[in-house]
């Protein structure tokens, strides 16, 4: 297997969120600020690795016509295991993702990958998707993350840094627009991301086809 | 009654499931390319999540909390869920084979829809999951409720999606981008429901 | 179905193969829960205890359990000597607000601090926060007390809302409104 195209796909040709359409819900709902993205990023990789190891690590075992059933019950095991451990050492994220952990479970990226990659191929194999396929969602929940609370709350790193974990105020505070918090803006935001990675995607294509007309 | 009607208003407009809360974003943009389709998957929705809310306040109540396992929601309640989706899929195929028709390809995508798990994990947060046969109500209307906001929220995105895709966008938000972005001005509209209280 | 095989053993196989996925999975939960839970338990009651001690001067000496409450919200009532701490639960824009009010023998308000909501980051979590600006808003609480509807300014009364946090500020004042009454009813 390729790491560096896995890593590629992962981040930009098959990333989860922009091309692949998976696990919207938690892209939307709770990227407000950078704390929260990275937390969500990190547990989703987490999850979405072992999930994948164990899968692949089985998928001789599990019967066809059970798989799905199968597949969603070790998710949902390794994602309470999360949460509780969240809620135990991390209790700041934790509150401040709320019910969206344990809906990790029904975040499509998962189970898609379970079903589109570990169950045909190798435990290495799958776990590098996994950690590519996680740090691809991460990134652009980031990216997403970064523009909602810039443009919304005017600041940058909020959970993480500044004063109380404000964040570092970047827009005055009588400007920014703070619909783009609320549900409105995640669809907007999420929108014009999907749009730049588009037309970034194109760029690269027409690149390549240059050069390939030039040889 | 007001408590329902509260329910009701807070679901369908002020706290509407997928514009307000996200959930079940990816059958909202995945299945709202024609309205046909797109009410046929609200009614399966609304469907499931009612019964969804009543089995696993069933399970919870009579299952999990006498016995301690509070931990184990996550995992009991997606597979309540997942077993009523086969069940529902194999009785409607069974005695109203027209309406499995209708409904068919979509009924195996409910499982994986968040709003369900989502409404079931709400309904005991909210402190709806006691043995009582008024909790046990309102978390079943909170089900049914849940679900035609999902309705309400999918079939206005379909009708406007059905004109957005006949306009031309600029050549990189063609598809998903302008979808979105349509989602967003719907969200907009509803967020003039914000206020919206009863008590 | 492999060859071969009868209906009888393919159910079981496949009941067998789910039934000991799950119990193995149920096994990893209950370990990880034994490990956590007493954690998460201590997490909280430090906590109530840190919001208590941070509205209630001098803490609490016992907890109150027949207390009279007519809006349903108030969930416990502390008494120490130098007044109560009750924990209140109003309706915010997300979900239920915790907080916990401190109210002074004379049936003032001595501070209050939010223990858990889930109100959007940047507007209604502004409330809960220790910024600058979350502490304004806790703090101009201070010193009211029951005579008066404690109301935001856009419904008439003097508690200068949050931006853009109407309905979180509203339900904060629901909550410290109905925390007054209880107190007032305690005598």
């Amino acid at each position: 297997m390729n790491f560096k195209k896995q890593f590629m796909e992962g981040l930009l040709t098959k990333n989860p969120v922009t091309v692949q359409l998976l696990g919207m819900c938690s892209t939307l709902a709770i990227t407000t600020s950078l704390f929260n993205g990275i937390g969500m990023g990190l547990a989703v990789t987490i999850i979405l690795t072992c999930s994948n190891v164990l899968i692949s690590a089985l998928r001789k075992v599990i019967p066809n016509q059970i798989r799905i059933a199968a597949y969603i019950t070790i998710i949902a095991g390794f994602v309470t295991v999360v949460d509780l451990l969240l809620k135990a050492y991390i209790p700041a994220l934790s509150e401040s993702l709320g019910v969206f952990i344990p809906l990790i479970v029904v975040n499509c990226i998962v189970l898609g990958r379970a079903e589109a990659f570990a169950s045909k191929n190798g435990v290495l194999a799958s776990a590098v998707d996994g950690i590519c396929q996680g740090i691809g969602y991460t990134v652009a929940l980031v990216i997403v993350c970064v523009i909602r609370e810039l443009l919304g709350s005017g600041t940058f790193g909020g959970g993480l840094l500044g004063e109380g974990g404000a964040g570092i105020r970047i827009i005055p505070e009588q400007f920014p627009a703070m619909q783009i918090v609320m549900p409105v803006g995640g669809f907007l935001v999420l929108g014009f991301v999907l749009a730049g990675s588009q037309a970034l995607m194109k760029r690269m294509n027409n690149k390549s086809k240059k050069k390939e007309g030039a040889k | 009654m007001e408590a329902i009607l509260g329910i009701l208003i807070a679901a369908l407009l002020s706290q509407n499931f997928i514009l307000v809360k996200f959930y079940g974003i990816c059958p909202f943009m995945g299945v709202s390319k024609k309205i046909d389709t797109a009410l046929g998957m609200g009614v399966a929705v609304t469907f499931v999540m009612a019964l969804a809310s009543a089995a696993c306040w069933a399970v919870d109540v009579f299952m999990l909390q006498p016995l301690n396992l509070g931990y184990m929601q996550t995992v009991s309640f997606i597979l309540v869920i997942a077993s009523l989706v086969q069940v529902v899929e194999m009785f409607l195929k069974k005695f109203v084979p027209a309406l499995y028709k209708a409904l068919g390809v979509f009924l195996p995508l409910i499982t994986t829809n968040c709003a369900v798990l989502g409404v079931v994990l709400v309904n005991a947060q909210n402190g709806y999951h006691v043995a009582d046969a008024w909790q046990f109500l309102l978390s079943v209307v909170n089900g049914a409720a849940g679900g035609l906001g999902f309705t309400l929220a999918i079939v206005l995105f379909a009708s406007v999606r059905e004109r957005v895709d006949k306009a031309e966008p600029p050549e990189c938000f063609k598809g998903f981008p302008i979808a979105l972005i349509t989602a967003g001005l719907l969200a907009l509209a509803f967020m003039g429901f914000s206020g919206l209280k009863i008590f | 179905m492999k060859q071969n095989e009868s209906i009888v053993m393919y159910v079981l196989r496949l009941a067998g193969t789910l039934f000991l996925i799950t119990a193995v999975v149920a096994a990893l939960l209950a370990c990880v829960n034994a490990v956590t839970a007493p954690v998460i338990e201590e997490l909280n009651a430090a906590k109530t205890q840190e919001a208590i001690s941070a509205v209630l001067p001098g803490g609490f000496d016992t907890e109150i359990t027949d207390f009279a409450d007519e809006t349903g919200i108030v969930s416990k009532v502390y008494q120490g000597a130098n007044g109560y701490a009750v924990e209140v639960g109003p309706g915010g824009f997300d979900n239920t607000i915790t907080m916990m009010v401190g109210v002074d023998n004379e049936g003032k308000v001595l501070g209050i601090s939010i223990v858990s909501h889930t109100e959007t980051a940047g507007l209604g979590a502004v409330a809960a926060a220790g910024t600058p600006k979350g502490i304004a808003f806790r703090d101009q609480f201070v010193g009211m007390g029951a005579e008066n509807d404690i109301l935001v300014e856009k419904d008439g009364g003097k508690v200068d809302a949050i931006t853009g946090a109407t309905i979180t500020s509203r339900a904060i004042c629901v909550g410290v409104n109905a925390a007054l009454d209880c107190v007032a009813g305690l005598g």
